[in-house]
Formats: C-alpha cells, structure tokens, sequence
C-alpha cells in the first residue's frame, strides 16, 4: 500500500509529480441489482483539466465518490496520486479539494466559522491560510456574507464557500462536480480562470459537467461517460474527429445514442402544446 | 376557500414542517441515507425514509398528546393516591401550568422550522390568492399542536365537569384553557422566531451569543419546571393548596393575580366557595386581562403566521466583515468547536447545554433535605445526573444534520468525530460529583470513599458515550439506517454501563459492608468500560 508520494509545492510554487494525479482503475459499483459503474478507466496528468461529461445518471458523481473514497468500490480502484482511496481514504482526503453539485455545509455556521473548522481538520497554519482565505476572500466578493449563517446565503454564495473550503489547503487535485451551478457570470470566468491557474501550477483537476460549452472552454481533455462506462475519451479535436461532428454537443448525443431520443421527446412536445394545430 | 378545504391543504405544509423539523434536527438520518442521495440505491431509500419520518412524527405527536392528557388529569387524582384533600384550586392551577409546559415544549420542535423553512413556498407559486394562502399557512401551523390541545382541554374540562357538576365553572374552564393553549404557543413562537431572527442576523456579537444562552437556559428551565410539576404532583397539590389557604388574604390574593392561578381560584370558587368572594371577584379580573392578552398574543400570532407565509418575517441584517482572518486549531479542538456551535444554534438541540444547571440544581433538590450524606443519596444522584447526559451523544449527532457530507469529504479520522462528541458529552456531568462534594463537605458523611463515587462515573459517562456513538456509526455503515431513528437500543447500551459499576457497587457493598472495597472495584469497573471503550475506538480504520 501506497503511504504517499512526495510531492506538492515547489519553491516555484509548482507541483511536481511525472506520475498521474488521478487514475480510477477498472473501477465498478453496483448497488444493490443498479450497476453504476460498470468498469471506468482514466488518468488525469499534472497539469491538465479533464472533463467528465455524461447525462444524469451516467456515473460521474459515484465515480467522484469513490475516488475521495466516500464509497467503496465493488471492484477496481481510484488513486490520488498513486494512493488507493478505498485503502487510505484519510491521506487521499487530504490532498484533495472536492466541491460538490449540491454543497452541504454546516448552514448554522458562518462562513468564517465553516472556513476556521476546515482549516482546523487540515492542520494549517494561521499565516498562509490567512492569506489565501483574504485573497480567495476578496476575488469572490464576501465581505457582506462572510459572517452570515450559511443558511442564509443564496445557492451561488454557498457555492463560493464551497470553493474557498476546497482551495485553503491548496491541493494538488481538485475534484468538481458541476462547480458552476448557481455561479453569476463574471465569478464563472472568474473560477474558469482559477482552474486554468491551478493546471498552470501542475494540478490536476476532475471537471464533472453535463454543459458542453463549458467543457469545451475549459477541459484539456474529455471523457465522456455514459451507463457507467466511458464511452470515448480524448482532446476535444480527437473527439470531434472521431465521430465526425461539428461540436462538442454532437458528439456527446451521438455517443450517448440520444439523438434519436431528442427527436421522439420533440414530437411529443409538438403534440402536447401544439395538437389543435397538428390536428 | 372554504375552511374544510382551507383545513385539508394545510395537510401539506404542515408535513413539510415536520419532516424538515425531523430531518434538520435529527440528523442522524442523515448519517447515511440522504447524504448518499445521489447513488441510485439510496435516493429509493429516500422515499421510504421521509413517509417513516413523517409516521414517527404523527406517533410522536399521539404519544406526546397521550403523556399530556395523562399529566393534565393527575393533579386532579391526588386524592385517590392518599392525599388527604383534593385542593381543587391547586390541581386546575398545576394541570393548567403542565399543559402549558408541554404544549410549549412540543410547539418549540416544530415552530423552528415552520418560522425558518420555506415550507409554504410550494403553495406560494400555485394560483391562489393571498387570504386562502394565509388561512391555509396559519391551519398547518394550528396542526402542529391540534392533538395535544384538543386531548389536554376535553381531559380538563371532564375533570372540572366530575368534581364540579357547574355549567358556569366548565364554561370558564374552557375560556381558561383557551387562553393556557393561545399563551403557550404564542410563548413558543416567540422564542422560536428571536431564535430564528438571532442566528439569522449573523455578525458576532457578543449580545446575540449571551441573548442565545439566556434562551437556551430558559428552555432548560421550562423543561424543568414541566418535569417536577409531573413527576411530584401528589407532594405539590396538598402542600400548594394548604399554602393557600393557610395564607394571609393579600398572599392569596397576589396568587390571584397570576395565571394559572387566576383561573383556578375562579373556577373551583364557584362551585365550593372556600376563600372570600373579594378573592374570587381579583381571581376573575386577573382572568379576564388574560383574556384580553390571550387574543392580543392570538392577533399577533396570526399577523407573524401571515408574514411567514409571505417570507417578509424576519429581515436579514447583514453585518460587513472588517477582515477575512481565521484561527484554525487543532483538528480535535476545531471539531469540538464546531460541534459546540452548530448544536447551540439548533432550537431543538440547544436546550442540551441547559444540562449541566438543571442536573445541577435536580441533585441539590434531592441532597439539600437530607441531614446526612449517604452513598445511596451519592450513587441516586450519580444516575440521575447521568441519565440525563445520555441524550446528549445522541443529541450531538443529531446536530450534525446535512453538513455531515461535507465531514466525510475532509481527512478526518472517524475517532476525533467520536472523542469531540464524547468530550461535550462528559463535560456536561461533570458539574454533578463537583456538587455532590461541595455537599458533602457540608454534611456529615457515612464514608468519605464513598465521594469517589460520582468521580467515578464520570469514567462510565465516557464509555457510555463511546458506546453510544460506535453504535450510531456502525449501524449506518451496515445499512441499517431505519433502524436508527428514535432507536432506544443504543441508549439502554448507555444505561447499563452507566449502572452497572452503581449496580457492582451496590451488591459490594450489600455482602461485605466495606465502602473502601466497593468503591474499590467499583472503581475497577469504571476503568475497565473506558479501557474497552478506547480499545473499540481503535478498531475503527479511517
């Protein structure tokens, strides 16, 4: 068993590591007679910024689970930086940033009291995490939120919190299940620009999403899942080529054998507010 | 929209609230099943999950209203138990005060989550104007005590109906009831929305932590208050009612002025006149300022219910922070914290902290009269302190709620989880053996050993709570998750380690008339709970 490779920060303030910082290995879970996964493979390399995109159901958010290690798998294995989640999930945990579809926090909390429990779980120090939480602070605009209970903040604030919580440690992978959700616009550019920083820096980072355009903006590579299993995987040129498509839309229809569906679901859309007319 | 309509949608906010009362302060359902809502199995387990919440909440709401017309008629059987008088006044007086505790009480559960969910917003969007959407939004808040008020009212007015026979008596009864009932909820909703309206203003004031406390101590007190009055009617009716009228006229007349006072000295009055009519006649006006109070604090209710239904109740402040900076510490220390935090903010949690005093002054009731101090008064008094802080793992880890998912996602070891929670647990008795010995040194003792008694037990209380909270866990991770709510199993696991060095103690002694031996091995015992206690805890891999 893996107890941690050295890693992390360089004086240069970048991370350095050859080895990949995710790799989910023949991963499956079935729950109960449901198979959620049904085998997943994938490595996410330093630097990059890989998008696992499928629709609901697909198995993009029990994959992220696994790999933090909140799930066991029923086979195969995830791996933060060589270390298997399900066998250290305390380590893996702590490498990590993970921001949920649907944060829940400690809503009774605020922010600044979420943000002292966090830090203090991850043993950080007062000084740098001061410095990070002031900038993080600033760049999210939370000077009028910071000590309000969570429960009273709107869907986008929590998220920000959320945000914050999974950077304070500045982790080497950040894990994202639809970070976007509930985001105005300018703190979407803001996060996208996050993102392409901490690639720059040599993280890696797990982009869950089933919008197309964001993917296409952001993720240097693409895997796109579906019925618990990566269909295709690849650069966005790789993928478009691949299935002969103009977008990223397409190709994810066409994969994910939804077109045909698209057009039934239309019809019958046509007929419900439109059947005087088709009559 | 006619009232029966108006009454049967109500049906639906009022589920709201209280799935969200049971769901947000009782968070060990979500231990598991709702925080692994997405992963297919489970999100089937959901449904099971809220229409089992919602049945416990009618059984609670059943058993609550049983307990309550229970205790609003004892007051009135003193006389089959012994008591040389039936003290009419006293027991219409004390059956009044119970009911207004309970009532009080149960309210508060789920009025904090009627005053701070969105539990009307699913009717908001729907096609129906505002008159209808109040009506239907004040019928699910009447729902949340209907049971409890209509069982403790028709018990009241049949006991004043059996020792009376008065129609004039019954009927003011029934107005007295009234004004307990529409006093009790208006007290609770209260307190509910200025705690609502404290936590939701933010900031950190020093004001709103010392005002929470303060509220958080009432409570306890309230709960205290409602526990003595059932648990010691038959000593309270005679001595209350030879208290009154062994008393100077202007005692009893300042009685009157005092509800549930008021409305007892009128009603039992009127049929058997035992004080002087001037009485009666102050009794009657008091009564009748309460009437006018009572509809008062109803057309308040009424206009607070209305602004919750329309979301323009509490207005958030939002305080500017100066600066960004945070004091991490350690991992245990922050959990600790934390826990502290998010259960003193809780309503239905809060009254927990209360603990410590009311235990406090329970074991100062039960040792103060006594010339000596005994072991068996040190060992009564151990338990009784103990039992209470029982609840309090079980109360904790309630408090945790949805922001458990978060916890499980950050590089935490499930130990500082349990210590942090078996800490707060232990330090809430440790008031007892400090009380206990500052009695002591006042009084003459059967054996000074004997003090190590409750010290002692303060090594039970932690296994007890370890054991308690290993439980909780383990349950979950096998899946057992229905299994958990309102699950009793795991605090008669408490009880017995609790008991059992008091039990070993007890027999000990009983066979070998040695303190020092008995406290000796009772010693031993304690030890050898916390020593398994931590031997369990090291079994736990992540």
């Amino acid at each position: 068993m893996h107890t941690g490779n050295k890693h992390t920060l360089t004086k240069q303030g970048l991370f350095s590591l050859s080895i990949p910082l995710i790799e989910v290995f023949e991963l499956t879970k079935q729950f109960g007679t449901l198979h959620a996964l049904k085998g997943v493979n994938f490595k996410v390399m330093p630097g990059e910024i890989y998008g696992l995109l499928g629709p609901n159901g697909a198995g993009k958010t029990t994959t992220i689970r696994a790999i933090i290690g909140l799930i066991e798998p029923s086979s195969g294995c995830a791996m933060i930086e060589g270390v298997d989640s399900a066998k250290n999930p305390v380590y893996v945990k702590s490498k990590i940033g993970y921001v949920a579809e649907k944060p829940t926090l400690y809503e009774s909390l605020s922010a600044r009291d979420f943000l002292e429990y966090v830090s203090s779980i991850r043993k950080l120090d007062q000084t740098s995490v001061n410095r990070i939480i002031t900038k993080l602070g600033q760049v999210f605009e939370m000077a009028n939120f910071f000590d309000a209970p969570i429960a009273t903040l709107s869907t986008g604030m929590k998220q920000k919190v959320a945000l914050i919580a999974s950077l304070v440690h500045q982790p080497s992978v950040l894990l994202l299940d639809e970070p976007l959700s509930g985001l105005d616009a300018k703190t979407s550019r803001i996060v996208k620009d996050l993102l392409s920083l901490h690639a720059k820096k040599g993280g890696a980072i797990l982009f869950c999403t089933h919008i197309m355009e964001v993917a296409e903006n952001i993720c240097t590579r693409i895997g796109i899942i579906y019925g618990g299993k990566i269909v295709a995987e690849g650069t966005l040129d790789q993928l478009k080529n691949g299935s002969k498509s103009e977008t990223l839309e397409e190709v994810f229809l066409k994969l994910t054998n939804e077109e045909n569906e698209i057009a039934d679901k239309s019809r019958l859309l046509g007929e419900a507010f439109f059947k005087d007319e088709t009559a | 929209m006619k009232l029966l309509e108006a009454w049967r949608n109500s049906r639906l906010p009022y589920k709201e609230v209280v799935f969200r009362s049971i769901a947000e302060e009782r968070g060990r359902m979500w231990w598991g099943g709702f925080g692994k809502g997405q992963l297919g199995e489970d999100s089937q387990n959901d449904y099971e999950l809220t229409k089992k919440a919602l049945r416990i909440a009618k059984w609670d709401k059943s058993l609550v209203s049983i307990f309550c017309v229970i205790a609003a008629i004892v007051p009135f059987t003193a006389q089959f138990f012994g008591s040389p008088m039936i003290g009419l006044t006293s027991a219409i007086s004390l059956s009044l005060a119970v009911t207004f505790g309970f009532i009080a009480l149960y309210a508060i559960q789920t009025l904090s989550s009627f005053v701070s969910a969105e539990s009307c917003v699913l009717l908001s969007t729907l096609p129906i104007n505002q008159k209808d959407f109040s009506l239907v939004t004040l019928f699910s808040f009447v729902r949340s005590v209907d049971y409890i008020v209509i069982g403790s009212i028709l018990s009241q007015l049949i006991m004043v109906i059996y020792y009376t026979w008065s129609p004039v008596a019954v009927l003011i009864m029934f107005v007295a009831c009234i004004v307990n009932t529409v006093l009790a909820v208006a007290v609770s909703l209260w307190f509910s929305r200025i705690f609502t309206k404290n936590l939701s203003s933010g900031g950190r004031s020093k004001k709103a932590t010392v005002l929470r406390l303060f509220f958080i101590l009432m409570w306890g007190s309230l709960l205290m208050g409602v526990s003595l009055l059932i648990s010691l009617p038959y000593y309270i009716v005679p001595s209350l009612e030879l208290t009154l009228l062994g008393s100077e006229s202007i005692t009893y007349l300042l009685f009157g002025l005092f509800h549930p006072f008021s409305a007892g000295i009128t009603v039992a009055n009127i049929s058997s006149p035992v004080v002087a009519d001037s009485i009666v006649l102050i009794g009657a006006a008091s009564l009748i300022v309460y009437v006018i109070v009572a509809l008062f604090a109803g057309k308040w209710m009424i206009k607070t219910v209305k602004q919750i239904s329309t979301g323009t109740d509490i207005k958030i402040a939002r305080v500017t922070a100066k600066n960004f900076s945070i004091k991490p510490r350690s991992p245990l220390l922050g959990y600790v914290i934390k826990d502290l935090k998010v259960s003193s903010r809780n309503p239905a949690t809060a009254f927990f902290f209360a603990l410590p005093v009311l235990e406090t002054v329970i074991v100062s009731f039960v040792t103060v009269n006594f010339e000596m101090m005994r072991a068996s008064t040190l060992l009564v008094s151990s338990f009784m302190g103990g039992i209470f802080v029982l609840l309090m793992p079980l109360a904790l880890l309630s408090a945790e709620g949805t922001g458990l998912e978060f916890t499980k996602t950050l590089p935490l070891n499930i130990n500082k989880l349990v210590i942090s929670k078996t800490l707060i647990s232990t330090l809430t008795y440790v008031p007892i053996p400090i009380v206990l010995l500052i009695m002591a040194l006042m009084k003459p003792l059967t054996s000074p050993t004997a003090l190590l008694i409750p010290f002692f037990i303060i090594l039970s209380i932690a296994s007890a709570s370890i054991f308690e909270i290993q439980l909780f866990l383990s349950s979950v991770t096998k899946g057992k998750l229905a299994a958990l709510i309102h699950d009793l199993k795991k605090l008669i696991i408490g009880i017995a380690i609790l008991l059992l060095p008091l039990v070993a103690y007890s027999v000990l002694y009983l066979v070998s008339f040695s303190h020092i031996f008995a406290v000796f091995i009772m010693g031993c015992i304690s030890v050898l709970e916390i020593v398994i206690a931590f031997a369990l805890l090291k079994h736990n891999k992540h």
